[in-house]
């Protein structure tokens, strides 16, 4: 029996691992284990106001806070039937795509580009590739001022709350995002080149069904929406995903698990691109079709490609955005106008699909459920890390290697494990 | 120049926003990189030496699992100068906002259900102080930018931290905001700790007390204040016991009677 073990799974976050075992060359075990203590946030939401629950629920991840603000900020609106102002509906979208060039520029660059080019950190890639980190670096520096100056801190910000902002950003500080980014977009094309030119393994090909927010406008790109729309046509309105996103509780994780049908899926960038990239226009567009092909409904290697050129779709929309933003007299923060109701709120988090499900009575949560993309994905990530662990190790791979590997795919989910879980087991029996 | 320090950042339950707060220290991190010998940076890096003794040993998060109470011990006996970095290192923050009121076991039951878990035995959570001595505290959800550089810098450099005892009041003044208890709007900005520079207030959101409770303040006189301006005792107890875990609304609680 041979046995290898890594305390932590490193560049992610939160607390997680892998167990893998195998009894002489067949596979016996594949556990994605989540160790992140639980902190029963649905329960502790009951009881809780619009306002209270905005501020807690971001505090579930701090990558994703903003997604799970604008979750929070819908799912109240939809229960407590508060209107949305246009200014707060493009506000919104601002703080959103800050995020998501915040969280993809720290995960292409610094979490999953050193295990491309063989380093253990971004800051040692520095001596070799000095202008793409530090330009990176800058990228993830720009998210954070976007999130900073709509959300009043780049982490854990309480501007955006049910039914408006506090204080909507100046036009000078709309004017600096503008600005910013279309100074971005070569360092971003040429970035997408790179992580588009780089060998993509394929000991893991198998195909899977994807799910994420089907936009309002049904001819645009976008994070949000009040249904899901899944790669096989199916739609789920936002009232129904409990009946179809079937959620169980599992004895080695911490964080729930879901199926579609019966079987795992996933919700990541590459989710997003499979089924929605026939609606970007412009260099996002372009950049799509240029690397678009069939192996990326079956590897979730490609989900780093697929953060690239959403960053590009982002760079494109923020002064879009920004443009709308100025032409717009603020509004002040909409009252609910009734206390009792359920509203889904339905975003994409940098990750994928993210559900905010809040049921009010007299103003006071009652109900609270949340599910979040890494539980979402768990299912489908030990469904890849199996098909790996299974090829690598009939093709005769040293176990240190095989660790390695499934290491990497799990990052390519670019887990978020506070949101839902470090250590890699592989058992050899 | 004499050896680099050692620097360990550990994480435990929580949102990994203050192991996050250092990575968005994006003009300072190579430096930070280049003026410490990092041994172990899970959220950043994968040559991790868990094993290492390091002079300053950064740890986010609450306490959770026992698995975690065992390796926060570890960590004790390895380090020289134990931080306790962000608000769940410090008070629990908000996981631990109905510690002690008996119901645990209760709300563990309505979100898993029945299943025996073998990933680990979870528990109440709680703040490190509750099982290891702090050295220092880094205050914060998420820890503000220059009060944590601050830190790291006296740190990295022999020396301790000193914040000054001013609550997220003072900053608001320093910022010329107009106080958003005069608008009716409740905010908590008197009693938290400063060190944020006040944004959510000068946002005009009342400030939520994610800092944690200022020590050094008359408590009592200013709940007084706030059920006098027609805020109700329940809506002030329960913002309070958000950030500040169960033994801080019990507290408030026991203040709150002594003001009614």
């Amino acid at each position: 029996m041979k046995t290898i073990k890594v305390n932590h799974l490193a560049r992610v976050e939160g607390d997680g691992g892998i167990t893998v075992e195998f009894d002489g060359n067949k596979l016996s075990k594949v556990n994605v284990d989540i160790f992140e203590g639980p902190r029963l946030i649905e329960a502790l939401a009951v009881g809780k106001t619009a306002q209270e629950i905005n501020s807690i629920t971001p505090r579930i991840c701090a990558i994703c806070t903003v997604s799970h603000k604008n979750a929070s900020v819908r799912a109240c609106d939809r229960a407590l039937a508060i209107p949305e102002t246009k200014k707060t509906y493009y506000t919104r979208e601002l703080m959103h795509l800050g995020e998501i060039v915040e969280s993809h520029s720290l995960h292409v660059f610094a979490l999953a580009l050193p295990d491309f080019l063989g380093y253990p950190n971004v800051i040692a890639m520095v001596d070799k590739y000095k202008d793409i980190v530090m330009q990176a670096l800058n990228l993830k520096k720009f998210g954070n001022r976007i999130m900073q100056i709509t959300n009043g801190k780049f982490i854990h910000g309480e501007n955006a709350v049910a039914g408006g902002y506090g204080k909507f950003p100046s036009k000078t500080e709309l004017l600096e995002i503008k600005t910013t980014a279309e100074s971005f977009m070569e360092f971003v094309t040429a970035a997408t080149d790179i992580v588009g030119g780089l060998e993509i393994p394929s000991y893991l090909e198998e195909e899977t069904v994807f799910g994420c927010c089907n936009p309002d406008d049904s001819n645009s790109f976008g994070y949000w929406g009040d249904s899901i729309i899944v790669s096989d046509g199916t739609i789920i309105p936002a009232m129904e995903y409990k009946e179809n996103l079937i959620e169980r509780v599992v004895p080695h994780s911490f964080a729930k698990r879901s199926l579609y049908k019966g079987k795992p899926f996933s919700v990541t960038a590459l989710g997003r691109l499979i089924n929605l990239g026939d609606r970007l226009k412009g260099n996002a567009g372009e950049y799509y079709r240029k690397y678009r092909n069939w192996r990326w409904n079956r590897n979730p290697f490609f989900n780093n490609l697929a953060q690239s050129i959403e960053m590009i779709y982002c760079l494109e929309r923020i002064p879009v955005v920004i443009d709308k933003l100025l032409e717009m007299k603020d509004t002040p923060i909409q009252e609910p106008t009734r206390s009792d109701g359920r509203g889904v709120g339905l975003v994409e988090a940098p990750r994928g699909l993210l559900v905010h499900d809040y049921t009010f009575r007299d103003g006071k949560i009652i109900d609270c459920n949340i599910i979040t993309p890494t539980a979402y994905n768990l299912d489908d990530m030990e469904k890849y890390i199996g098909i790996a662990a299974k090829n690598l190790n009939n093709a005769g791979q040293e176990t240190e290697a095989i660790r390695f590997e499934l290491e990497k795919i799990a990052r390519s989910y670019d887990p978020c494990i506070s949101c839902a879980t470090h250590l890699v087991n592989v058992i050899k029996k | 120049m004499s050896k680099k320090p050692t620097l360990g950042v550990y994480g435990f339950t929580g949102c990994a926003g203050c192991q996050l707060a250092i990575i968005d220290c994006e003009d300072q991190l190579v430096d930070l990189f280049e003026a410490a010998d990092i041994k172990v940076f899970y959220e950043a890096m994968s040559n991790n030496d868990d094993e290492a003794e390091v002079d300053i040993a950064l740890v986010e998060g609450s306490i959770n699992t026992e698995k975690q109470k065992e390796e926060l011990l570890e960590i004790r006996k390895k380090a020289k100068i134990l931080v306790a970095f962000g608000s769940c290192a410090n008070y629990g923050c908000v996981q631990t906002m109905a510690n002690d009121d008996g119901k645990w076991a209760e709300r563990f039951k309505k979100v898993y259900g029945d299943v025996k878990f073998t990933v680990g035995k979870a528990m109440e959570a709680q703040p490190i102080s509750n099982f290891v001595k702090v050295d220092v505290s880094i205050p914060g959800c998420s820890p503000s930018t220059p009060q944590m550089l601050m830190a790291f810098t006296k740190l990295l450099n022999g020396n301790m931290p000193v914040y000054t005892n001013a609550p997220v009041c003072l900053e608001c003044k320093f910022r010329e905001n107009e106080c958003l208890l005069n608008k009716d709007i409740l905010c908590l900005g008197p009693l938290t700790k400063g060190g944020c520079t006040a944004p959510c207030p000068t946002h005009n959101t009342g400030c939520v007390g994610c800092w944690g409770i200022i020590d050094e303040a008359n408590h009592t006189a200013e709940l007084k204040l706030m059920v006098e301006k027609g805020f109700k005792a329940d809506d002030i107890i329960r913002k309070f016991s958000i950030f500040g875990g169960g033994k801080i609304t019990a507290k408030i609680n026991e203040l709150m009677e002594v003001v009614q």
